[in-house]
């Protein structure tokens, strides 16, 4: 797994890439969860290079969008390959989290200017 | 598509989970499962033997736990062994996949995922070990 941070405006791109499992999984929910409590607000997790996610992983992602949900932040995901973003949805994350398929959607969703569907 | 079987035993040890899936992905690709079904089942062997590395053994040193893969007759199966307590992880309860994101729990997902990829999940009590035995058609 490698995680990769950039900082475009207020929005904070992270990519996490490769296999997101049980022992990696640990490292980022202490780098994601360390993003919000150091004050991010808008994050973007671009998953176009995540190949493998099992449930230690997908526990990240509800960790961290119910850390923001109260502080008014938020977590949009994107670019999950087909078999990643079947998992997603099986787990019923599709309806708590914000998945869009593009880097630029996220951008536009978390700047408020999201055209409507 | 090609018949066989392979068994892996792992220490009990979350460090050995990478090297399951990597022994599980080489299986079938050398034995032509279908992407969709290796992806599947990669995944359910990688929840069970997690859950049991993680909760099934008071003391994990020089514990193991033992994995089969069989191909045959269109159907994968994968079993999971292990000698740590009683443990049946369909007991769980199922996550409510419709509560909101803040009422949403955090555990259970692994369980649900096996469920959901597998066809057929058993658990079993056989002397001193548990044994999960799930199934997947091929296609």
């Amino acid at each position: 797994m490698q995680i990769k941070e950039d900082k475009q405006g207020e929005i904070l791109i992270v990519t996490v890439s490769e296999h997101l499992d049980t022992s990696t999984s640990s490292i980022f929910e202490s780098r994601l969860l360390g993003m919000v409590d150091r004050g991010e607000r808008k994050i973007v997790v671009d998953c176009g290079t995540l190949e493998y996610v099992n449930s230690a992983g997908l526990k990240v992602f509800l960790l961290a969008a119910k850390r923001l949900e109260p502080l008014g932040g938020k977590l949009v995901l994107c670019a999950l390959a087909p078999s990643v973003l079947m998992i997603f949805e099986m787990i019923g994350f599709t309806r708590i989290m914000k998945i869009v398929s593009t880097l630029d959607e996220a951008i536009r969703v978390l700047k408020g200017d999201a055209s409507p569907a | 598509m090609h018949e066989g079987s392979i068994t892996i035993r792992l220490p009990a040890d979350p460090k050995e989970i990478e090297r399951l899936n990597r022994i599980v992905r080489q299986f079938g690709d050398l034995h032509e499962v279908p992407g969709r079904t290796l992806y599947a089942v990669n995944l359910a062997l990688d929840e069970l033997v997690t859950n049991v590395i993680l909760h099934g053994y008071e003391d994990r040193t020089d514990q193991e736990v033992k994995a089969h893969l069989t191909v045959q007759e269109g159907v994968i199966t994968a079993e999971v062994e292990d000698g740590g307590r009683a443990f049946n992880p369909l007991d769980a309860p199922t996550p409510d996949l419709n509560a909101a994101l803040d009422e949403r729990e955090l555990g259970g997902l692994g369980i649900h995922l096996v469920r959901s990829l597998m066809d057929r999940v058993e658990y079993r009590r056989e002397g001193e070990k548990n044994v999960l035995t799930v199934r997947k058609r091929i296609r």
